[in-house]
């Protein structure tokens, strides 16, 4: 069987021009994502994560290597209506709340996508009120998007992509904006896409914690894979990490230096429960 | 001393208008010279105004601002020389750059002061080596850089100007967490080195933990509580129903304490949760009960 998205030999470039040489970002890039799958995309500034993002839905086309997307393989020669079926498959919500919204009120935003797939007025109405009980924002559907709190609006943007009903969401640092609260907001939603509706869900983020919550962790340094798996696995190695520009959850950090002391401890320890449980033990004896 | 202090400090956005906002209401704070403060506070709580009345850039609606005991606002003070000395970092203060060299953008402060060239130039590169800007950038178009150094040449641009009292708006907002610790590596040397004042705003509680000494919350545009990490952090419950967080570590050794096994004191950050969990593996000590 094939896989919902499959990334073979993909290699690209931004194009140069005669001042400027070419500048390549991604190399040789292998992944293959199923569906339903949560993973978390982890790198550096500038390491190729967000651009990998946009030649999922066609917003760029690789320089050589294929990319499919249920089991289409995307190209430039596609007729508008088959790029307009990738990008309805594949959403994306972006950093900033402020530039993803453009109605004046809250639930006239949500339609806006649907709106311009020309869906049927029963079927919008039916899917704005669905996206908003989805993201937890029925109460605000008359609201004016502006007088939102970050996390609200971020919410508000991921219901506008609901709306849509694609079968895969693109997290791109959606949660970097945000306040603790918000951030809590956005995650618990971003997991209800994914564990109660099977969306699936690629989220690109600097926070280690929320990459904890995912099935498997990407990890790209200079435009290549160079770590792939659980976040258990991923984060059982702090050091290499830390080499790549990236961190560790404190939980993992401090487990990591306890074992250095000698403490009788597993690897990879990644979530408070697990953690405060182990910790417990160790400290009673 | 005092540094700066607001007294009874209200601030309102289109007052006597429809569209009137109180952003910020009744404050009473003192930052102490030398000491490096960070301020939390949920999105709308009154956070960027705040930090915009502490360098002069909003005069309050009531109310007064001192700096170094002198009244921001009277007659004979001269506002731009208030701004000199009091340097702000506005968010995302890359899209800010504008010079043709990543020099003369950190120089247009220090050449706005007037100072002489050879002063500017000492300026330009101590401020570059905070910030960790090689040489070799120096001549490089800002707009060649990437997201990471492009913030670094920003914050060097302030700090150029050497001020009194320097003031960041979520410094480390979408760097990776290597860029991050640089930036708050360079922030802390800057004090170091000056003797500066030091007011960060974040949404990271790890960070505040990690690196300021004294935490102002702020909830609704009023002040919500004022004192050092230990004091506020102590207070998590409400912190979170204020729509904030306490940092991880506290959250598991808070998980761990409901458990049974209880510590010396409040522990905020990794280094500290360590120190306190030695004894017990080095067998006896602590404080397990």
């Amino acid at each position: 069987m094939s896989k919902f998205i499959e990334i073979k030999n993909l290699s690209f470039s931004y194009p140069g021009d005669s001042q400027n040489p070419c500048v390549p970002v991604l190399h040789d890039i292998n992944l293959e994502i199923d569906k339903g799958e949560f993973v978390a995309i982890l790198g550096r500034n500038g390491s190729g994560k967000s651009t990998l993002a946009k030649l999922l839905n066609l917003i760029l086309v690789p320089s050589s290597g294929t990319v499919s997307v249920g089991g289409k393989l995307l190209s430039s020669d596609m007729s508008e209506e088959e790029i307009i079926e990738v990008r309805k498959c594949i959403g994306m919500v972006f950093q900033n709340p402020d530039n993803q919204l453009v109605a004046t009120v809250v639930e006239e935003d949500i339609a806006f996508g649907p709106e311009n797939l020309g869906v049927e007025p029963e079927e919008i109405r039916r899917r704005v009120d669905q996206a908003l009980e989805i993201v937890g924002m029925t109460e605000f559907a008359k609201h004016s998007p502006h007088q939102l709190s970050g996390g609200q609006k971020q919410r508000i943007a991921i219901a506008g992509i609901i709306a849509i009903m694609p079968e895969c969401i693109v997290f791109d640092e959606s949660t970097a904006m945000l306040d603790p609260h918000g951030r809590k907001e956005v995650m618990r939603t971003i997991e209800t896409l994914n564990r109660e509706k099977g969306i699936t869900v690629i989220t690109i983020t600097h926070n280690m914690e929320e990459a904890v919550c995912a099935d498997k962790v990407v990890v790209i340094d200079h435009g290549t894979i160079v770590k792939q798996g659980s976040p258990k696995e991923v984060f059982s190695r702090p050091e290499e990490l830390w080499g790549l520009g990236l961190s560790v959850p404190q939980v993992t950090e401090l487990f990591d230096m306890l074992r250095c002391l000698g403490a009788e401890l597993p690897e990879g320890v990644i979530s408070e429960e697990e953690g405060a449980q182990l910790l417990f033990e160790l400290l009673r004896s | 001393m005092a540094k700066i202090e607001l007294c009874g400090v209200s601030y309102v956005y289109s007052s006597k208008t429809p569209f009137e906002k109180k952003a910020v209401n009744n404050i009473d704070v003192a930052i102490e010279e030398g000491s490096i403060t960070g301020i939390i506070g949920h999105t709308g709580s009154g956070k960027s105004t705040l930090v915009q009345i502490l360098n002069g850039l909003l005069e309050p609606t009531s109310g007064k601002v001192l700096f170094n005991g002198a009244d921001m606002h009277a007659k004979k003070t001269k506002l731009s020389d208030i701004r000199f000395k009091v340097g702000l970092v506005f968010q995302y203060p890359e899209y800010q750059l504008f010079e043709e060299t990543v020099e003369s953008d950190i120089a247009y402060g220090p050449k706005n002061m007037g100072l002489d060239k050879a002063e500017i130039e000492k300026r330009v590169h101590d401020a570059a080596k905070f910030c960790g800007i090689e040489e070799a950038i120096l001549k490089k178009s800002p707009f060649e850089l990437s997201g990471g150094q492009q913030r670094r040449v920003a914050i060097a641009g302030v700090m150029a100007m050497t001020p009194e009292v320097l003031i960041l708006d979520e410094p480390a907002a979408g760097l990776d967490p290597q860029g991050r610790s640089d930036i708050f590596g360079g922030i802390c040397e800057y004090r170091r080195k000056t003797g500066a004042t030091v007011i960060i705003v974040s949404h990271s509680m790890e960070d505040i933990a990690r690196y300021c000494e004294n935490v102002l919350v702020m909830s609704k545009g009023e002040v919500f509580d004022y004192g050092s990490c230990d004091k506020i952090f102590e207070r998590s419950d409400e912190l979170e129903a204020i729509g904030l967080d306490i940092p991880q570590i506290a959250r598991l050794l808070r998980r761990v304490g409901e458990m049974g096994v209880s510590f010396d004191k409040n522990i905020y950050t990794v280094g500290e949760a360590y120190r306190s969990i030695i004894p017990f593996i080095k067998g006896g000590g602590g404080s397990a009960s």
